[in-house]
């Protein structure tokens, strides 16, 4: 072998071991969170407007073109009643949407005052309001959530504002445990006690020191979970046991979808429930921008 | 390893005051319903009454409490009498006799589908990562794991049931039979485990890709290779059984959606377990039913906890130690 | 008389792909040969390259970096190919590992599975090397022998071994196959006293069976204690190398002088500034020009190749341009404003 290349830069491998390749670090992707904020923006407007723009088009039924698979007049085809599935499928994302917006608040802000309860208590009278918090945490965990759901809705009798509450009531224990421990954590650290020595409230330390670290976390917990929200909402509406009919819901449209497969049609629940798949794959990677540098899962 | 039996001792503990908590919840939400208590307590025998012995039943006994109507069901369920549904006609214990172990089944093939595709497809994309088996398995797996699973449901039956005609559209018996053979219950089950599995799998692939990744940057797995053990068996035999307590845990969280996974497919294939018999119930809101699935499938959940943290123990020599 | 090196590295250097298109450059320029019977350690501060080396010469370097220079392994006895152990095949990589090539990772301890017993690694081992159920069983109580494992610990986990035990049981099987070669990695690193003093002795052993050992650290004391020959190395390059008694009682090259200088029983002076955190610094000359009490302006400008050191035969050898004035003793090397005690080799021996 001459000098001359034996000093060339070569390759270090033919083939990178199988264990070399494991190794490297998996770098995450910009163009996902790119993605999900483009199709974000560009649905909710859509699902926002057009309903808005022409209100009855949801609900215009062409009866010539029942089951009319997608086609340039109808790009997504119709359902059983002759309705275009493109505008009923946006209006049914914006109730979704909706829907799952306010729940998710409604059981962020539950959940935030528990675990604020429940942190703010835990010195008291060796923190019995605490633990009585954290069993009822364990006893709505330990339910399946959509059978809990279930029953709610069924308590209640159906309505938006059932289901809301049916959402609300067994999701808030994530938000509610995450906003315990960060209190805790904050609480416990040294800078608190050095403030109060100092002279400070112990409710000003909070205010000034706690609350912003928690409210980002709470957020973020409030963010991720309207996907949750919407599934939730979908499937209690699937089931017959959610929004009221005249209120069109992605979940009731795949619910009437379920005729026209049997008659061999996918379209009327293809669609309903690709706008699902969309919309949760969308917030939660536009979601990422909202949470600090951790691994994803 | 002796610390088993105490761990099942005292979770075992637990769950009857948590089932108590969680009866308490949904009396307390019954409380707030627009529906009578009173036909929901009295159940089949409302039917058998006129209309003023009702209203004399009413005035003469007032409105219970919550807390007496959560401690007369206790009582009664204690003794074995768990009332009986309105909606299917039957005593409460037949209804979940009779369709429990459907569910179970169900959520047993759709468990060891989900988990055994995991380890699978996990460790393929771990090995190959960045490669694009890895991306397409992952991204498959966040495009299921965002897909309801109801969804998922309608459109596996129009493929496989109404396009292709491979597998029956729902039921659990061939039309016109009342006997269950396997060949029928093979394929008729087909179908719903493997949504089912399908819906939990993504999960698993995710986790165990992750793992097995971490772990194939520990030292024991490069101390491995360097003493000639194979590549294959230094990734099946060291970073995957390393990486098994993780999924382990994953399995123990992953038993509540299960269930909740249990209560669409059910429906959609018309599989007569108590998960369907739960919408039922609620949709005709039959109290003493639902509250007796509430407790059951809760029951569920926590045995399945409990299972997967008995596993995670046996197969970790290092929990165990800890106790010794 | 010489015995042809079991390993003999020239030039090897190795950088890696950068993200916005460069390269990032690890090692420039190693040289050392390590022969059998004979202990090497390499050493240098970390970030020098030491560990880089070894990754390199195990085929772990990552997948897109590239490599130049020579490592080539010449199995002892007769018969055997030289070895180029860079841009190895995997499939003949794996016929080394284990056999010809020990391999004993940093916290040697770790090198077992938590979750398997070591019995199952050790037998797992002895079949990876190719040999059969009832022979595995062999070579396993054999190799327990050697390193004096006990028997009846086989079927324990890590974790509920000692760690002299588990050093033990990690050095049984990495050595089961009787390797020619062993790459030590920090051997002594985070051990007491007498855990160090036991595997130093163990690597002193494996030398003295005639194995090449190299090992990689960056205490001095273990060089001088256990190294027949010693290779300095500074931001991936090589330079002094030589037998350890030379280099570390005469050293040729600022650096090693710096080094044993900032030892505590040499008066605990350490060396001022740090080292440069990418190979590959601003001007093409020596590396250590910066930091360098002996600079002079060629230096800078010139890279300094690796010579035989001024008054030695030629196995001692420095990359240095100032090396005269280095031996030439403390008052005619002093460029102004530097103590003398920087520049004055360590008492224990005159000059060479």
């Amino acid at each position: 072998m001459s000098e001359a290349s034996t000093l060339a830069w070569r390759p270090a491998h033919q083939r990178p071991p199988l264990l070399v390749r494991a190794r490297e670090r998996v770098g995450r992707s910009r163009t996902a969170i790119a993605v999900s904020l483009v199709v974000l923006a560009v649905l909710l407007p859509a699902a926002v407007l057009v309903p808005w723009l022409d209100p009855t088009a949801a609900t215009h039924a062409d009866i010539t073109a029942v089951y009319s698979p997608p086609s340039a007049e109808h790009v997504l085809g119709t359902d059983g009643a002759g309705r275009d599935l493109l505008v009923r499928t946006l209006a049914a994302l914006r109730t979704s949407f909706l829907v799952g917006l306010v729940a998710a608040a409604v059981a962020t802000l539950i959940g935030v005052t528990v675990g604020a309860l429940a942190a703010a208590t835990v010195s008291w009278g060796r923190g019995a309001v605490d633990q009585l918090l954290m069993r009822l945490v364990d006893a709505v965990n330990a339910v399946p959530h959509l059978v809990l759901g279930v029953v709610i809705v069924a308590m209640l009798g159906p309505s938006v504002s059932s289901v809301i509450t049916s959402i609300a009531l067994t999701h808030w224990t994530t938000p509610a445990r995450l906003v315990r421990a960060e209190m805790l954590s904050v609480q416990g650290r040294d800078f608190v006690d050095v403030a109060i020595v100092g002279g400070a409230s112990r409710w000003r330390v909070t205010m000034r020191h706690v609350l912003p670290q928690v409210a980002s976390r709470a957020l973020l917990a409030a963010v991720l979970m309207v996907p949750h929200a919407i599934w939730h909402e979908s499937a209690l509406s699937f089931l017959g046991l959610g929004m009221p009919p005249h209120l069109p819901s992605l979940g009731a449209m795949i619910q009437d979808a379920q005729v026209a497969v049997f008659a061999g049609h996918w379209w009327p629940a293809f669609w309903p429930g690709l706008a699902l798949v969309v919309v949760t794959l969308a917030v939660s990677g536009a979601a990422a921008l909202l949470r600090p540098r951790e691994r994803a899962l | 390893m002796r610390s088993i039996p105490r761990l099942v001792g005292a979770r075992l503990a637990l769950l009857l005051p948590l089932l108590a908590l969680v009866t308490l919840v949904v009396f307390a939400l019954a409380a707030n319903s627009p529906f009578d208590p009173l036909l929901a307590r009295l159940g089949s025998r409302a039917f058998s009454m006129s209309g003023s012995e009702l209203e004399a039943l009413r005035m003469a006994q007032g409105e219970p409490s919550v807390l007496a109507q959560w401690a007369t069901w206790w009582s009664d369920a204690l003794r074995g009498d768990l009332g009986v549904s309105l909606s299917l006609r039957q005593e409460v214990t037949q209804v979940i006799a009779e369709r429990l172990p459907w569910t179970l089944l169900l959520m047993a093939v759709a468990l060891v589908l989900a988990v055994g595709s995991g380890l699978v497809l996990g460790t393929l994309a771990a090995v190959r990562s960045g490669g694009w088996l890895d991306r397409v398995v992952t991204g498959t797996a966040y495009v299921v794991q965002a897909s309801p699973v109801f969804w998922v449901a309608l459109l596996g039956m129009w493929l496989f049931a109404i396009v292709l005609g491979w597998v029956p559209a729902g039921g659990l018996t061939d039309p016109g039979s009342d006997v269950v053979t396997l060949g029928a219950l093979v394929r008729h089950l087909a179908l719903p485990a493997v949504v089912l599995g399908l819906s939990q799998a993504p999960w698993f692939v995710l986790v165990v890709r992750d793992t097995v990744r971490e772990e194939l940057g520990a030292p024991y797995v490069l101390g491995a290779w360097g003493r000639g053990v194979s590549t294959p068996r230094v990734v099946v035999r060291h970073a995957l059984r390393s990486g098994l307590l993780p999924m382990v845990t994953v399995l123990g969280v992953r038993v509540p959606e299960l269930v909740t996974g249990a209560v669409l497919v059910e429906t959609i294939f018309s599989w007569p377990g108590i998960a369907s018999a739960t919408v039922t119930a609620a949709t005709s809101v039959d109290f003493g039913l639902l509250a007796a699935l509430t407790v059951v499938t809760t029951v569920v959940v926590v045995l399945g906890n409990l299972a997967a943290d008995v596993a995670y123990r046996l197969l970790d020599p290092r929990v165990g130690a800890a106790h010794e | 008389m010489t015995r042809r090196p079991v390993l003999e590295v020239r030039d090897l250097g190795a950088r890696l792909p950068r993200r916005d298109g460069g390269h990032h450059l690890v090692l420039h320029g190693v040289s050392f040969s390590v022969a059998p019977g004979e202990v090497l350690a390499v050493v240098g501060e970390s970030g020098a390259g030491k560990t880089m080396t070894l990754t390199a010469l195990l085929g772990l370097l990552p997948a897109r970096a590239e490599v130049r220079g020579e490592a080539v392994l010449h199995p002892p006895g007769s018969g055997s190919e030289p070895v180029s152990l860079l841009g190895l095949s995997e499939r003949d990589r794996r016929r080394l590992r284990g056999r010809g090539i020990a391999h004993l990772p940093q916290g040697a301890a770790t090198a077992l599975t938590p979750v398997r017993t070591v019995g199952s690694q050790l037998r797992e081992t002895a079949r990876a090397l190719g040999h059969g159920r009832a022979s595995a069983e062999r070579v396993v109580r054999a190799a327990l022998a050697r390193f004096g494992a006990e028997e009846e610990l086989l079927g324990r986990y890590p974790h509920q071994l000692s760690g002299g035990q588990l050093q033990r049981f990690a050095n049984a099987a990495a050595l089961m196959g009787d390797p020619c070669l062993v790459l030590a990695d920090e051997p002594t690193a985070g051990l007491d006293e007498d855990r160090a003093a036991t595997t130093a002795a163990e690597l002193r052993r494996q030398a003295d069976e005639g194995r090449a050992v190299l090992v990689v650290t960056h205490d001095l004391r273990l060089a001088e204690d256990l190294a027949d020959r010693v290779a300095v190395l500074y931001a991936g390059h090589t330079v002094e190398t030589g037998p350890s008694a030379r280099v570390l009682g005469h050293p040729r090259h600022p650096y090693t002088a710096a080094l044993l200088a900032a030892l505590p029983r040499h008066g605990l002076r350490p060396l001022a500034g740090e080292p440069p955190q990418a190979v590959g610094h601003v001007h093409g000359g020596c590396p250590f020009a910066d930091r360098c009490p002996l600079f002079v302006d060629r230096c800078r400008a010139e890279l300094p190749a690796l010579r035989p050191a001024p008054g030695s035969d030629g196995d001692h050898r420095t990359a240095c341009h100032r090396a005269e004035a280095l031996a030439a003793g403390p008052a005619t090397s002093r460029p102004t404003g530097i103590p003398a005690t920087v520049v004055a080799p360590p008492a224990g021996g005159g000059t060479c």
